[in-house]
């Protein structure tokens, strides 16, 4: 079982990684592989977070690239289905991965070790939509990560930024892939630790990450990333969860899973 | 450097008559509605409102006291006024979308860009750019040592404090701090420097020697958005704009031990003081006013109605 997995999974690699360019392998270079489309939201969103990683990097004597082989890389981001994180995270135990795409609240009640979710589970959705839906009960709002349009909190510099690079609009999974590189280049200026352990330990009980959206984020034990979501109608943005009136603004855990079942 | 030391000589015998040229005002820019309030500095009331630019943030004033620097950010320009005539005299080219700046001892202003990652040093007497520094992403407070040596850029995508050196304007050190920097602040005798962390809820002391964090607290409350920070002449006390908490924190400036909250208006982010310590003006946007705090008996001694999101505020005393 496991080896037929351990099959599909390189198959898997060889037809979807993007080939990054060859990097000589300096003390100071920290490598990252990404795995899914490489034309997806959620590679350029990578891409920009290694940007962003590189400019403070710059620094601290710290150069961030993407490597074609996950093995060598000290986290994989991965924009796949539900069953290939699955599969992933039982080929690469010892590998940090983050989920960047996949709203699938089974991944999270799973609670696998090494999985983050910086993408919002479709139950963190179903939340933020019933709160607003009792502030205001005929809105026709939806729930979103990130909306293009999005200024409070610096959120208008972070869209500068994306579409002065990739000339398109910065969508969730884009968000959720810069998110991924910013929260672990953001750790790694602050410890002396790269590896997978301690790295986990930090992201679920010290982290306190600007995600430029107005609060500091940090993971469950689900290894779902916390944060507030917003409220778009008709192209623009009516509201943020947790809804103000109906739940305490700071409360993220009111959205989706808090914990992992007993 | 030797001129650059008689002007400061010139301008601390001249402090006493410079003094009493000034107007006691208080200016405030308003980011949403383009415009300076003018308050009188003894009745507290409004004398006079300006219509400066779009979207006005950072205002300073010259080290003689003679100009009102204002970024207008929209505008990407920096408006000039006589804080007497209240005329504006001039605009000139500040860069990129130009928030925060300071003025330097020497009449340079030290301004950052933050949608290119950099602060600029220009001569406000002509507008010359004299030097451009590359920072990290999103610059946005500044500080100047008292003796004018070191520069503060606090670069809040980047969480970092930038240490630049003048007048050779090189990165000396990059301190790593809490999420989302805002501001800076040196001690008196420039030995230490403190940041806020808005994201990170924090308030750090720094060692500008070592360039090490010293000292940091959490302020504890998710509410906590610390943005504008400034010590007491006296040098006991760090005075926080504790952002949505909606009051003005005071700290003890050695340990960081939280001595009390001053409930001010709505979302305070900038604050000012003046040269006898005395009064402390807070802006607070979402209420659109301004605190005025008694700092001997820590008390809100007025409250003044300005224009929409009052964002900075300094004195001409």
């Amino acid at each position: 079982m496991l080896k037929k997995q351990r099959l599909y999974i390189s198959a898997l690699l060889i037809s979807s990684t993007f080939c990054a360019n060859a990097t000589t392998n300096q003390s100071n270079e920290i490598k990252l592989s990404f795995i899914g489309d490489s034309e997806s939201q959620a590679f350029l969103g990578v891409q920009q977070g290694i940007d962003e990683a590189n400019a403070q990097g710059r620094f601290l004597g710290q150069v961030y690239s993407l490597t074609a082989t996950p093995s060598s890389s000290i986290a994989i981001f991965a924009a796949m289905d539900a069953k290939k994180i699955s599969q992933l995270s039982k080929v690469y135990p010892n590998k940090v991965i983050f989920n960047l795409t996949e709203e699938d609240d089974y991944l999270r009640s799973y609670c696998f070790t090494n999985v983050l979710h910086t993408i919002p589970s479709q139950a963190m959705k179903d939340d933020a939509q019933k709160q607003w839906q009792k502030k205001k009960p005929s809105s026709t709002a939806n729930v979103q990560t990130w909306h293009h349009t999005f200024k409070k909190y610096a959120a208008g510099q972070l869209n500068i930024r994306f579409t002065q690079s990739t000339d398109q609009k910065m969508t969730n999974t884009a968000w959720a892939g810069w998110a991924a590189v910013k929260l672990l280049s953001d750790s790694l200026a602050r410890n002396k630790f790269t590896d997978t352990a301690n790295l986990l330990k930090f992201f679920k009980t010290e982290l306190a990450f600007d995600g430029q959206k107005g609060m500091s984020l940090n993971f469950r034990d689900t290894g779902q990333l916390r944060q507030p979501l917003l409220l778009v109608d008709n192209g623009n943005i009516v509201g943020e969860a947790p809804v103000r009136g109906v739940v305490n603004t700071t409360n993220l855990d009111s959205l989706g899973l808090s914990h992992c079942p007993k | 450097m030797k001129l650059t030391s008689t002007a400061v000589l010139l301008a601390a015998l001249f402090t006493q008559s410079v003094l009493a040229q000034s107007t006691g005002r208080v200016f405030v820019t308003n980011e949403r509605s383009n415009t300076v309030s003018v308050l009188n500095g003894t009745t507290h009331q409004v004398e006079a409102t300006i219509s400066i630019g779009k979207r006005p943030r950072g205002i300073g004033i010259s080290p003689d006291g003679s100009e009102v620097y204002v970024a207008i950010s929209q505008e990407n320009k920096i408006a000039v006024f006589d804080p007497k005539s209240l005329k504006i005299l001039r605009k000139f080219d500040a860069g990129d979308d130009p928030e925060a700046f300071a003025v330097h001892p020497n009449g340079n202003v030290y301004i950052s860009n933050e949608d290119s990652a950099k602060a600029t040093v220009i001569n406000p007497k002509n507008g010359d750019v004299v030097a451009e520094i590359s920072v990290g992403l999103e610059p946005e407070g500044v500080a100047i040592s008292p003796d004018g040596t070191r520069v503060i850029i606090t670069s809040e995508s980047t969480n970092m404090l930038h240490v630049i050196a003048v007048p050779e304007h090189k990165i000396v050190s990059n301190i790593l701090v809490g999420a989302r920097p805002r501001a800076a602040t040196f001690t008196n005798d420039g030995k230490f420097s403190y940041a806020t962390a808005e994201i990170g809820g924090e308030v750090i002391k720094v060692d500008m020697v070592t360039g090490k964090i010293v000292q940091h607290i959490s302020l504890g409350d998710d509410k906590a958005k610390p943005k504008d920070v400034l010590l007491s002449r006296d040098g006991k006390h760090l005075y926080v704009a504790g952002g949505r908490l909606n009051q003005v924190i005071i700290l003890d400036s050695d340990s960081l031990a939280l001595i009390q909250g001053i409930p001010v208006g709505k979302r305070v982010w900038g604050l000012a003081m003046s040269k006898d310590g005395e009064r402390l003006y807070s802006s607070n946007g979402v209420s659109s006013d301004v605190s005025i705090i008694n700092t001997i008996t820590n008390t809100v001694i007025a409250t003044t109605k300005v224009g929409k999101f009052p964002w900075g505020i300094v004195i001409d005393d």
